[in-house]
């Protein structure tokens, strides 16, 4: 979603209506202009603003250790750089802190030559007309897609906001005198920005949306509505932590794999430990906050799709500890693969639908739940396993699911000092991957890779990697990429993977290909029950054929990388449910 | 100006729907005809998609007849060039969006205007979404029918407000499939309705008796029929001409209040 940076406040009421209207920057000029602060101001301006806003300083060639006291007494997070800094001042200014202080730097749009020089080594670019100038750059200049995360300034106002993110497709949006009247920050103009931001709500680029029936729409209104307000209540947000840590065993281990690594030879690979939450997958993590919510909202009944069966087992787990009713929708296919899982959420006390209508497996049993809900709204909340449907759904399942990343980082500093040089994971629906890939999409250096199910091959149709062979499409309530035939019908997808046998994905994954954030890889299903064998072998770690995937990139990357590099493999969840097909696969027959 | 508004000169509007290409696609020209005649005002087709979310089974079942037979978007046009020779009935298509998508906007709806396709209805594009169409729509002459809800409430402001052709009022929660009972208080809400603007609103999901259809026709300008008539098609194949004939027959007549 499309993140918005006030800059230019300089008084207290300014950050108080900051700290009211929340944006996620706040912008402190230190370069000459009407807006300029000094450090002593602006050290009470941060003492006084929201903690979760970040800090941005606004410099013009600047002494290099001026930018970096600031940092150091904690007033500003990221630096934004307006004049004629080279890269290597760049690469000083991120040596002397670590990697720490995150640089914009801003470049000027004047001729559409202009748009070749984007290509700086550092957290993010700027677009503008000039050093804050107010104007709009020659928009007109823009028919390529820029390919990084980027912040767009110059002139943006309530009225032109909502066709800049539509052109553009920024990563943010920097206001300044757009929101200001007689030369102040205005209230008035605040919050109107707030709400157009609003209106463009769910959106990654182009992709996400809320492309579903009327009678649901204000269904999703509330359920959007109450998830702000409970995520920004402490009492429910303690609940929570208290659901994670104490019932589902968060913080997850960071674990090294001594063992693989050197018999890989190269990078130094760390395991983050899904498989081990309570129920053995990451679902768990989205689940407690979905079921939770729906509770608090008064409903009596939770829904929801599964695959592999992960997602049903644990919605019924959590369905069962918090005492609601819950009914699983699982593809006839799938429960065959997948039978103990079925056996599983009936334990738990779960009803389970077998799906028997289009292909049978997880896209139809999405269908099938959908249609359940639109019957049951009034008592029931459709919890969504993945980061895919219509908005809010793709938002709420990765804010869930980002204490993977937020861990990793903080685990990965503590063992390493460093953030890791990659961060693998399998990428069906994509909520483990949004989850381990969502709190490194700021450090530009940390690669983030998906590996999708290349099934039997991607030039085969017996594949399901929507992010290599998908083509652009509207289904499950959100634009996005999809397997598909000739006229738009839905593709039947293949996966020896249940969990990841999806004709499409999740829309912020679509957003981070098309920026270069992330980048998409098919495994085969060789390559994955291989990888499956081998991380059983050596480490004693039996993974999910899902996570295998990630397993599997994981061995074709490391041998290539240096020994001091870092590759963070997201171990979604445990293999115990796919030891009969993988026996299969290899021609042993377990059962009898 | 689209044909839509003929529809509800007549009395009360009777609305049928078929899937194209369900048995055949020759099979569908004919039962077209066979509805219009049978005094149909307006013609809902069903462009067959893989995933019809807001479908119920029998409708469902109808989408995977017409896959089957390998029906395309080139032959749902096909089957309104083959129509439009025969008739001026308003025609509107039923479809989800992804197939449009994928046809592309511009050739659609350019393909919409010459043979004489009068509306849209999407059914998984909302007020919020509906910006993907309605200019293209527009430029080619082809509605953009808005649907309202029983859940709608304070959207029905908004939605009446933009809305083209007619409204098309889902009668009750849940996906489309007849219904013994309709509990909604449906007048309520055409009254809301006609409050923001004067335009047709016909009542569509559940409905199959002449009945509901008389009922419903009483606070409605038109009743709107789907699985009831697609099950008959199920039922008899390539034979349903005659019973559909019949069955449009007695619900138009109860539309109009002359209960058999």
């Amino acid at each position: 979603m499309v993140k918005l940076k006030i800059c230019g406040v300089t008084r207290l009421q300014d950050i108080q209506l900051i700290n009211k209207y929340k944006p996620d920057f706040v912008g402190f000029v230190f370069s000459d202009s009407t807006r300029k602060i000094t450090e002593s101001e602006s050290k009470i301006l941060k003492e006084n603003l929201d903690p979760q806003i970040k800090t941005v300083g606004v410099f013009v060639d600047h002494e290099i250790d001026e930018i970096i006291s600031l940092f150091r007494q904690n007033i500003i997070d990221i630096a934004q750089l307006h004049g004629s800094e080279s890269q290597e001042y760049i690469d000083i200014l991120k040596d002397r802190t670590n990697n720490q202080l995150k640089i914009i730097k801003a470049i000027e749009i004047k001729v559409e030559e202009d748009l070749n020089k984007l290509d700086y080594d550092c957290d993010f670019i700027l677009l503008d007309s000039g050093k804050g100038s107010g104007k709009t750059f020659p928009w007109q200049l823009f028919n390529r897609k820029i390919k990084r995360n980027f912040f767009l300034a110059g002139g943006i106002n309530k009225d032109n906001i909502n066709d800049a993110i539509e052109k553009f497709h920024p990563y943010a949006v920097d206001i300044s005198s757009g929101v200001e009247k007689d030369g102040f920050k205005d209230e008035g103009l605040i919050k109107e920005v707030m709400e157009r931001l609003n209106l463009i709500k769910g959106r990654y680029g182009e992709y996400g949306g809320q492309y579903i029936s009327e009678t649901l729409m204000n269904e999703l209104l509330f359920l959007e509505e109450e998830y702000k307000k409970k995520m920004a209540d402490p009492e429910f947000k303690n609940e929570l932590d208290t659901l994670l840590k104490e019932y589902a065993g968060r913080p997850s281990l960071l674990y090294y794999a001594k063992r693989m690594t050197e018999d890989l030879g190269g990078a130094k690979i760390y395991l983050k430990r899904e498989d081990l939450n309570h129920t053995g997958a990451h679902k768990i993590n989205n689940v407690l906050g979905q079921v939770l919510l729906a509770k608090k909202m008064g409903k009596t009944r939770v829904i929801a799709e599964t695959g592999a069966g992960q997602h049903g087992v644990a919605t019924a787990t959590a369905a069962a500890l918090l005492d609601m009713d819950c009914e699983i929708f699982m593809g006839e296919v799938d429960t065959e693969r997948q039978a103990l899982n079925v056996y599983k959420m009936e334990l738990l006390g779960a009803k389970v639908h077998s799906v028997k209508s289009g292909t049978k497996t997880l896209k139809d049993a999405v269908n099938d739940a959908f249609r359940e809900w639109i019957a049951t709204l009034d008592t029931t909340n459709y919890v969504i396993g993945s980061t895919m449907g219509p908005h809010p759904f793709p938002m709420m399942v990765r804010d869930f699911q980002s204490v993977i990343s937020q861990e990793i980082k903080q685990q990965i500093l503590k063992k390493e000092g460093k953030l890791p040089n990659a961060v693998l994971a399998c990428v069906g629906g994509g909520s483990n991957a949004m989850g381990a890939f969502y709190h490194f999409i700021e450090d530009e250096e940390v690669q983030l890779i998906g590996c999708e199910a290349g099934g039997k091959g991607i030039d085969t149709p017996y594949n399901a990697a929507a992010l290599t062979n998908g083509k652009i499409g509207i289904f499950h309530g959100m634009k996005s990429l999809f397997n598909q035939g000739d006229y738009g019908q839905i593709a039947e997808v293949y996966s020896i993977s249940a969990g990841l046998d999806y004709p499409g994905v999740g829309p912020e994954h679509a957003y981070l290909r098309d920026i270069g954030r992330a980048n998409y890889v098919p495994i085969d299903d060789n390559e994955a029950v291989n990888a499956f064998e081998y991380l059983s072998r050596t480490e004693g770690i039996i993974p999910a054929i899902e996570s295998s995937h990630a397993v599997a990139q994981a061995i074709k990357m490391a041998p290539e990388m240096n020994k001091d590099d870092i590759i963070v493999v997201c171990l979604s969840g445990r293999g115990d449910k796919d030891v009969r097909s993988i026996a299969q696969y290899r021609g042993v027959n377990i059962d009898e | 100006m689209s044909k839509i508004k003929n529809a509800f000169k007549n009395g009360k509007a009777f609305i049928g729907f078929l899937t194209a290409g369900d048995p055949t696609i020759d099979k569908t020209i004919e039962y077209i005809i066979a509805m219009q005649e049978a005094g149909c005002d307006l013609i809902e087709i069903g462009i067959p998609f893989s995933d019809p979310m807001a479908e119920g089974v029998v409708i469902q079942k109808s989408n995977v007849r017409a896959l089957k037979n390998n029906t395309t978007t080139d032959d749902v046009f096909e089957i309104v060039e083959k129509v439009r020779k025969k008739t001026d009935i308003p025609l509107v298509f039923l479809t989800y969006i992804n197939p449009v998508f994928f046809y592309g906007y511009e050739k659609f709806f350019k393909k919409c205007k010459n043979l004489g396709v009068d509306g849209i209805i999407s059914p998984d594009l909302p007020y919020e979404e509906k910006g993907e169409i309605e200019d293209i729509a527009r430029k080619n002459g082809v509605d953009v029918i808005s649907l309202i809800a029983p859940t709608s409430q304070e959207r029905i402001q908004k939605i009446a407000k933009d809305a083209e052709g007619f409204i098309y009022l889902v009668s009750s929660l849940g996906v489309t499939g007849m219904r013994s009972e309709i509990k909604t208080n449906l007048k309520d809400i055409v009254e809301d309705i006609k409050n923001v603007k004067d335009i047709p609103v016909a009542v569509g999901f559940g409905i199959n008796t002449p009945k509901q259809a008389s009922e419903i026709s009483q606070y409605a300008d038109g009743v709107i029929v789907g699985s009831a008539i697609v099950k008959i098609i199920e039922e008899y194949g390539e034979n349903a001409k005659q019973p559909i004939k019949e069955y449009i027959n007695s619900m138009k007549k109860a539309c109009n209040n002359e209960l058999e």
